[in-house]
């Protein structure tokens, strides 16, 4: 029974080699906002699963560090995909990936169960954001692949512009919870895993810069395309900056205590 | 294998490449260093094709659009400022030759259309698929059917077409492979120019420079720790030859690129960075190129390094993509696997379906055929089908916007009309742009005859003397300051190359080269110096003193570790200072500086004795002071007799020890290092001496000269009498700070540089008495009390300051007064005609002190990235008597070169401005032009993102191909083109068979005309001043009656 739990939740809070499944999972919701939805509540749903099954609990010493060992190289093999790919989709769901692996990592910290569902939900929203912008560029475009025909600054202003926050968001950019909440990640981990820590953050540096790269850059020599309505813009913007301004209390609360 | 590929290579093989060389750059532009910026036309190289040709040749070599958008221009028609009769016209002789290619279509409605409502660039786009079958389906909702064997043979086609046999090897693999070599490519040759081709920018210098470019390169690169570290195997291909044409044989030969092919792979490679391969072209041309003469370059030796690297690079991406090695392989790869090479093509070149472009990603990465296979084909039938649907909405908005029964007509269509349908509108797409713009001309060419003042054949020559007469550059920023100088008194003005007619090599007080002031086409012969009138003070001002040790401590690589803390503060002053007070900062700042010495040119011939004179007294002059600095000996202590001794030791005439040495116990050895300095940095030396003597013969204009100068330049502006008290000779230059571009707002026709050497020239020569008495033998006669004055026109703030002020006659004094409150009141006027233009308020144009007030601020604001518009906007060129265009605003838009061809009676005065001012003006206009049409590729972006160069360039960010053309806050406002690109519109007011003649008799010019580069309109005074404008290759009457002639442009082009 014990196993089941784990695999269940090893498949829905992603951890590697059952991260594939949840991708895999992910991918295979129907439409763009499924996809976001899952992306929300999958995490959660292995979290509650672990906490109220007793198995986060119950996990023996001797078997932590592997786990922690195995949850901090997901990070990296996802985040190091992330780097090499131009498909935005693909991209958020490896970047979640890669930020919701690193929920493993806090396993030992005595935290309740609030604040590891809050940690998980703090990357699990500029992921699913992104998928729906995603979504919303593939409906303009027929795909949502970056790089293709120069940057999108000029004919989609205002969507580049939320896709550019909501990626700088998912990397753990300051201001924005995934930042915060990171510094927490950092402590939590033994001296000698530091390194292993700060590869995650270089490779989502190296991942959102190659994908910004690609968004904003080049002159664009594709059809005209119709932008975001200004509405859905002040929308994204709102629940970006709600999502910010959320993180930074929550995160300073954390902090403090 | 070292040397051998040089060694098989026989002379005619070297001379073989290096013609190839040639003949590969000629279509590229040369580019002349930043400082002295010269407008030039982008495609220079391709004036001898027509206009229209030429753009066409230029977008292949080039990659650059030639024509606006088509919005931009529909917005021009909105705007009244498209003669839609023409565009009408043209449209007809388009349909016209076409009779009854698509009968039941209403092909005139549905091209109007096109160009007048359709807001897309391109209706009909290229495309890889589409036929009228495909669009036929695709408009009749049925599905797509695809016969595999015709989509082989398509795929064929677009193959060759995508992947050409004669392409540059590594760019075929970036588009198999996404390898990206030729960015890489393009930025390690960037790189290396840098080092190389640096101007003193950098504290560090490559080494060994020399040699040469590729000699210095190849020596540097074999230690490259960068190109060791990527894994590029330079060493063993560097020792495969010596020479640069050895080099580019070899490696041409080693990626198997047929020998037939050689031109067009060499001229490729060339274009790609055309920007550096363009100053490298100026540079090995250039005359007296200080840089040049000290390190040589050639294209050779560019085109042999970029190959070099590109041939490591290939070599890398073979290793690492195991893809083909050269150009047989590529051919082989894609004939083996077309499926495949389509996909990788679709996928690295970016017109890949962005909803297919993971998935082909993805199985291109597995390599599974069969899966690939399928893939291809599904992709393909999407692809093409996707053509039909984008193709079918383009004419479905077309048809809608039309209205009527438009889409009727398009269901009607079968797939065979449908492909004629398209293939006539994708004609007519190719050929739009120049509609547009012929129409676009035809609406200023008849705004202008319209304008123009017709003076009356009867009205006799007025003699009454004006106060002043004025002779201004032709530069549009001299129109509005001649207006308001004539409206303001009793002025005359006239209108010249801001050289005056005097091409000079002039030689400023304090520095070190010559630059020429003429126009960049000539070269002159005659060389100026400034000598200051007052005697050189040893002892620098404190301020500047204190200047170039913070200037030298900037330069320096280790002022960042140690001395920010120290002064940086001191920095920080003039930062703020700058930023937040230009106007008291720079008061501030001239006031400490040393005032420039009152100076004198030397202009007059000097014999062998003086010549020789002055050398030896230089050579002496140089000797006590290396004696002060290196021996520390003062000159009081030595005796002419010791410094004449020295000198001779040092021109070998005579053997040391000197009796300087003797007397002050020298050693041998001492002295003879001492003597070897003299040579070696004080130049006192015999070859020195012969090549100073050169110079020396240089200096100065034999009287002869002076008189056919001033002469020459005087009957070319039609001043051969009347003259007044005050003759104003008004050169011109920008005042701008933090501005690379700054010498494109000084006088083009001083080749970029500032024209007031040559005013004060032109002002000396003709305020003698000698040159006087001459010119009155030549029926000038200028009063004895007519007095020429140099002055400048400094075009950001519009002041006008008089010069060599000292020399003016005691009795002239009385009248300066009013002279100089005239010149500061057309000053105040013509900038409050300026500054609502660049950002001020519009209240400005009421309140001229407010406005000059502005100009001045934006002269020394150097956050400022346009502090004037400069020659922005010009469209005509006007040749001819001021009562064409007195009292006229003509909104700087117009050059006005002064010209009587009464006094002209050969036309040789007219083939003067034909081949010299006029070029200057379509050089300027068509930078202008092409720097509007295309910003990126012929303009050079934003100012924003520029980066100084090696201190003779911009770059766009930290490495670029060199930005030759202007940027974006030069020809654009708020996005939309401030500048209305249309090529020069030159008017001439001369007789219709004169003025042929003078064009027939210039090759060049005629090519230039005849080419359509610029539009000319011809108004004959002899013939009622009617307007002929040429069209078409042959002269039209266009004037306010309908009378409709023809006339050929001379007798060769008709």
């Amino acid at each position: 029974m014990d196993i089941l739990v784990w695999i269940m939740a090893g498949t829905l809070l992603p951890w590697f080699p059952l991260s594939w499944i949840f991708n895999k999972l992910l991918a295979s919701a129907p439409g763009f906002w499924a996809q976001a939805l899952a992306i929300l509540v999958f995490p959660q749903l292995g979290l509650l699963l672990l906490i109220y099954s007793g198995a986060w609990q119950a996990l023996p010493v001797g078997l932590d560090s592997n786990l922690r060992g195995v949850a901090l190289f997901t990070a990296v093999f996802y985040a190091f995909r992330a780097a090499s790919t131009r498909e935005v989709q693909v991209w958020a769901r490896l970047m979640t990936t890669s930020g919701l692996a690193l929920t493993w990592l806090l396993h030992g910290q005595n935290l309740d169960p609030l604040t590891l569902q809050s940690f998980a939900l703090a990357w699990s929203i500029p992921g699913a954001l992104m998928l729906v912008w995603a979504g919303l560029l593939e409906q303009r475009m027929g795909g949502a692949y970056l790089g293709l025909r120069g940057g999108l600054t000029t004919v989609l202003p205002r969507l580049s512009a939320l896709i550019t926050l909501t990626a700088l968001a998912a990397s753990a950019t300051p201001i924005f919870p995934t930042f915060f909440i990171l510094l927490h990640v950092v402590k939590a981990l033994p001296l000698a895993w530091i390194p292993g820590g700060l590869l995650v953050l270089l490779l989502w540096g190296w991942a959102v810069g190659r994908f910004l790269q690609d968004l904003l850059f080049g002159i664009y020599r594709g059809e005209l395309l119709e932008d975001l309505t200004v509405g859905g813009t002040w929308l994204g913007g709102l629940v970006l900056g709600l999502f910010a301004v959320g993180g930074i209390f929550w995160g300073g609360a954390w902090i403090m205590n | 294998m070292g040397g051998r590929m040089d060694n098989e290579l026989t002379l005619g093989d070297r001379l073989k490449v290096r013609s190839m060389i040639y003949v590969a750059s000629e279509p590229i532009p040369r580019f002349w260093p930043m400082r002295t910026f010269i407008h030039h036309n982008p495609l220079f190289g391709l004036e001898h094709l027509s206009f229209e040709a030429a753009i066409e040749e230029a977008n292949t070599l080039f990659h650059g659009r030639g024509y606006l958008s088509r919005s931009q221009y529909q917005e021009y028609r909105l705007a009244g400022k498209v003669d839609d009769a023409k565009l009408e016209k043209y449209l007809d002789d388009f349909l016209g030759a076409l009779p009854g290619v698509l009968p039941g279509v209403a092909l005139r409605k549905w091209l109007w259309s096109l160009l007048t409502v359709c807001q897309s660039e391109q209706v009909v786009p290229k495309a890889d698929w589409l036929n009228g079958q495909l669009l036929h389906d695709v408009l009749h909702g049925r599905s797509t059917t695809v016969n595999r064997d015709t989509q082989q043979l398509r795929l064929g086609v677009i193959l060759a077409d995508k992947i050409a046999p004669d392409g540059p090897v590594y760019a075929n693999i970036d588009r198999l492979f996404g390898t990206g070599i030729g960015q890489t490519l393009d930025e390690l040759l960037i790189k290396s120019c840098l080092d190389f081709f640096d101007e003193g920018q950098s504290a560090w210098q490559a080494p060994g420079r020399d040699r040469g470019f590729f000699a210095a390169w190849k020596e540097v690169a074999q230690h490259n720790v960068r190109f060791f570290l990527r894994g590029l195997q330079l060493r063993q291909l560097l020792e495969s030859g010596e020479t640069p044409e050895g080099m580019v044989a070899h490696i041409l030969k080693r990626l198997k690129v047929p020998e037939e092919s050689w031109q067009r792979y060499i001229t490729r490679q060339l274009t790609r960075l055309h920007g550096w391969a363009g100053f490298i072209r100026y540079r090995s041309s250039a005359r007296r190129y200080y840089w040049a003469e000290r390190f040589p370059a050639d294209l050779t030796d560019f085109l042999a390094v970029r190959m070099v690297l590109g041939m490591a690079l290939l070599q890398e991406a073979v290793r690492h993509h195991d893809c083909p090695a050269n150009a047989e392989a590529v051919q082989a790869f894609v004939h083996a696997d077309p499926l495949g090479a389509y996909l990788r093509l679709e996928l690295h070149t970016g017109s890949i379906l962005p909803a297919w472009a993971h998935r082909v990603e993805d199985v291109l990465a597995r390599r599974r055929r069969p899966s690939f296979e399928k893939l291809a084909h599904a992709y393909m039938d999407n692809k093409s089908r996707w053509e039909g649907e984008r193709q079918a909405s383009h004419l479905r908005r077309l048809a809608a916007t039309m209205g009527g029964d438009a889409e009727e007509e398009l269901m009607a269509m079968t797939p065979a009309q449908l492909d004629k349908f398209m293939e006539v509108v994708r004609t007519w797409e190719k050929g739009e742009g120049f509609v547009w713009l012929r129409s676009m001309e035809t609406h200023y060419i008849k705004a202008l005859i319209n304008q123009v003042n017709i003076p009356k054949a009867s009205a006799p020559p007025v003699d009454r003397r004006p106060f002043a007469q004025a002779m201004l550059c032709i530069d549009v920023r001299s129109e509005p300051m001649r207006r308001h100088l004539e409206a303001v008194g009793d002025y005359e003005t006239f209108g010249i190359g801001g050289f005056f007619g005097v091409p000079i090599s002039f030689l400023g007080y304090g520095k070190g080269t010559e630059v020429h002031l003429c126009p960049a086409i000539q070269t002159p012969k005659n060389l100026v110096l400034e000598i200051p009138a007052a005697l050189e003070l040893e002892e620098e001002p404190l301020y500047g003193a204190l200047e170039h040790v913070l200037h030298d401590l900037k330069e320096s690589v280790l002022s960042p570790f140690v001395a920010v803390e120290a002064v940086g503060l001191i920095f920080s002053l003039g930062l703020i200072g700058k930023t937040v007070a230009p106007l008291i900062y720079h008061q501030l700042h001239d006031r400490l500086h040393a005032d420039k010495p009152v100076t004198r040119l030397l202009l007059d011939k000097l014999s062998h004795d003086q010549a020789d004179s002055i050398l030896r007294a230089v050579q002496r002059a140089m000797i006590v002071r290396a004696l002060i600095k290196e021996w520390n000996i003062p000159r009081d202590q030595v005796t002419d007799d010791d410094v004449r001794q020295l000198r001779e030791i040092a021109l070998e005439n005579a053997q040391g020890p000197s009796d300087l040495a003797q007397r002050r116990h020298i050693g041998d050895q001492e002295e003879t290092a001492f003597i070897q300095k003299l040579r070696d940095i004080y130049r006192v030396e015999r070859h020195e001496m012969s090549l100073q003597m050169e110079r020396l013969g240089r200096i100065g204009f034999s009287v002869d000269e002076q008189v056919r100068y001033i002469s020459q330049s005087l009957l070319l502006v039609g001043l051969n009498r009347n003259f007044s008290r005050f003759v104003l000779m008004v050169a011109h230059e920008s005042q701008t700070q933090n501005n690379p571009y700054e010498s494109a707002l000084d006088c083009g026709a001083c080749g970029g540089g500032k024209g007031l050497p040559n005013a004060r020239v032109f002002a000396a020569m003709a305020n003698k008495p000698e040159v006087r008495r001459r010119l009155r033998d030549l029926g000038i006669v200028i009063p004895e009390d007519s007095w020429f004055i140099p002055a400048v026109h400094n075009t950001t703030t519009d002041a006008v300051d008089l010069m060599d002020i000292d020399l003016l006659p005691a009795r002239h004094l009385l009248y300066l007064e009013r002279l100089r409150n005239g010149l500061s009141a057309a000053s105040r006027r013509s900038a409050a005609e300026r500054m609502p233009t660049l950002g001020g308020s519009g209240r400005l144009a009421e309140e001229p002190y407010a406005a000059a007030m502005m100009a001045r601020r934006q002269a020394h604001d150097w956050s400022q990235v346009r502090p004037e518009w400069g020659l922005t906007r010009n469209v005509y060129a006007i040749v001819g008597k001021r009562e064409l265009t007195e009292g006229l605003n003509l909104e700087s838009r117009a050059f006005l070169h002064s010209y009587d061809y009464r006094l002209d009676p050969k036309g040789r005065l007219l083939e003067t401005i034909l081949s010299s001012p006029m070029v200057i003006g379509e050089w300027i206009n068509l930078e202008h032009y092409f720097s509007v049409v295309d910003t990126e590729h012929y303009g050079s972006g934003s100012k924003a993102y520029h980066n100084v160069a090696g201190r003779f360039a911009v770059m766009t960010g930290n490495q670029s191909d060199l930005r030759t053309g202007l940027p974006t806050q030069t020809v654009l406002k708020d996005g939309k083109p401030y500048h209305e690109p249309v090529r020069l519109i030159v008017l001439v007011e001369a007789p219709l068979p004169f003025v042929q003649k003078a064009v027939g008799n210039l090759v060049k010019i005629k090519a230039l005309v005849g080419g359509a580069w610029v539009r000319v309109i011809i108004m004959d005074p002899e013939d009622a001043y009617r307007a002929y404008v040429l069209d078409d290759g042959a002269f039209r009457l266009q004037e306010r009656s309908e009378l409709s002639m023809s006339q050929p442009l001379t007798e060769d082009i008709a």
